[in-house]
């Protein structure tokens, strides 16, 4: 039961690595999404381009490739990252992007009328984004994001590549260790706890915008 | 019947061309709206008669000639070029028209209530207090008092439409734009709406009507026109319009529309 405990107490590190990666890149790669989204819907030609290539080349690589990137091949040209920065930013670029094409397709699915009926009242386009578009947007998202959200708790074991101790190199460092599968056991129920708090705060936030 | 020709005049658009690609969908329209008019604009579908009302508060863009609200050229052609009115300026103009949409088109995370504050609150920056005593009169007027809390999804169409119409009215505008406000209707709430814009019509709003009801036109409007092809075919007041069509065309489409 002690060493039970005594494990438990060594994964608990490895937890807050783990949350640190989840709940930064989430605030981070969120507002991101938003931005790269209204940039590929923009109609500077330029702008959308450039956001479109963006958005090619992180969903068209592995995050495992981006992650060493950073961490690896960015040194070698003069910017040194702390470890946690360096895994940050790949991670955030790359949900970013993700959330990008989450996020226009919910706004292209709102009606043209939608757009039409605030103009003819007189709304300009920040007012008409902001009060009547995006709230639509936000219910029609929901549940691709909260997919993504999912993703991204295990997406963050990949961190183990950057010598992070993240809960599951924890978990596997005392395995090999002690020849002990309790810290798998350990990593797995904590994986599944953080999905199912977020599967109930995601049906929550549902109803709460499903409302009319 | 509103005394026509002698009023103020709300709308003149001249000689206006508009056309997708090399499609010209009108043709040179000139059209004329004064005070209190009820102008019902019909014809087929094709004929280019919703483009024309778009083409009033732009939310289609003309190609050639101009259109005046209240004296105030929204757009104007130079050098055969169309020119709008710069931002603001395009603003204030445009603040005149009110515009109701053949899907309604309501904020549907709002409620009845909510939808017809947002625009004079965010828009005008009227505090709640200095509009919901006239947004509830509107809603009383249109016969929806106690659907105010409600939500569009919760209505029915016509009910819709006519919260539709309260919220366009709700911004006080001069010039009420209707899009065949009836068209996605089911026939037994047509009624309803009509009856709406009848009682506009009788408080002397201005308005132009684009719409497929011949008994409205008929009994309400104090000009129409009918147009086919991007072109004004015939015109005139309703009695001798409908009793006495002109032109073959006309004739045909009033045959087969009753």
């Amino acid at each position: 039961m002690e060493k039970l405990f005594d494990i438990f107490l060594l994964m608990l590190d490895g937890t807050q690595i783990t949350l640190e990666i989840f709940f930064v890149t989430l605030l981070l790669s969120l507002p991101l999404g938003m931005m790269a989204a209204l940039g590929r819907l923009s109609s500077l030609k330029i702008i959308s381009r450039i956001v479109e290539f963006y958005i090619w080349i992180m969903r068209g690589t592995p995050l495992m490739l981006q992650l060493l990137f950073v961490y690896f091949a960015l040194p070698m040209i003069g910017i040194r990252l702390p470890d946690i920065a360096a895994a940050l930013l790949a991670f955030t670029l790359n949900y970013a992007a993700y959330f990008a094409e989450i996020f226009r397709a919910g706004i292209q699915a709102v009606p043209k009328g939608q757009y039409e009926a605030a103009k003819t009242l007189g709304m300009s386009y920040p007012q008409t984004m902001r009060r009547i578009i995006l709230p639509q947007v936000i219910r029609i998202v929901l549940p691709p994001v909260s997919n993504e959200t999912i993703n991204l708790v295990k997406d963050t074991s990949l961190v183990y590549i950057l010598a992070m101790n993240d809960l599951l190199r924890v978990a596997r460092t005392i395995v090999q260790r002690e020849f002990d599968m309790t810290p798998f056991l350990f990593a797995a129920i904590f994986y599944l706890a953080m999905t199912f708090v977020l599967t109930w705060g995601f049906k929550k936030l549902e109803a709460y915008y499903g409302k009319y | 019947m509103a005394n026509t020709n002698t009023g103020e005049i709300m709308l003149k658009m001249t000689d206006i061309h508009k056309a997708y690609d090399n499609l010209e969908v009108l043709k040179g329209i000139d059209i004329e709206v004064r005070r209190g008019e009820v102008l019902a604009i019909i014809g087929p579908s094709g004929s280019g008669k919703s483009t024309l009302l778009r083409c009033i508060n732009k939310l289609e863009t003309i190609d050639k000639g101009s259109i005046a609200i209240k004296d105030r050229f929204l757009v104007q052609t130079k050098d055969g070029e169309a020119v709008y009115a710069s931002g603001k300026e395009e603003r204030e103009i445009l603040s005149s028209t009110g515009m109701v949409f053949q899907q309604f088109n309501l904020f549907p995370h709002m409620t009845v209530l909510e939808n017809l504050l947002e625009a004079p609150m965010q828009v005008k920056g009227l505090k709640r207090s200095e509009v919901e005593p006239y947004a509830r009169e509107l809603l009383g007027k249109v016969g929806l008092s106690d659907r105010a809390d409600y939500y569009p999804s919760q209505l029915s169409g016509g009910q819709q439409q006519r919260v539709a119409i309260a919220r366009a009215l709700c911004m006080k505008p001069d010039i009420m734009l209707f899009d065949e406000p009836t068209s996605a209707l089911d026939p037994e709430l047509t009624g309803e709406v009509l009856k709406t814009m009848r009682e506009l019509a009788a408080e002397h709003m201005t308005m132009v009507v684009v719409t497929h009801e011949m008994a409205f036109a008929r009994e309400a409007a104090s000009q129409v026109i009918f147009m086919a092809d991007g072109n004004i075919v015939e015109q005139g007041e309703p009695e001798t319009f409908f009793a006495a069509p002109k032109e073959e065309r006309t004739k045909n489409f009033l045959q087969n529309m009753l």
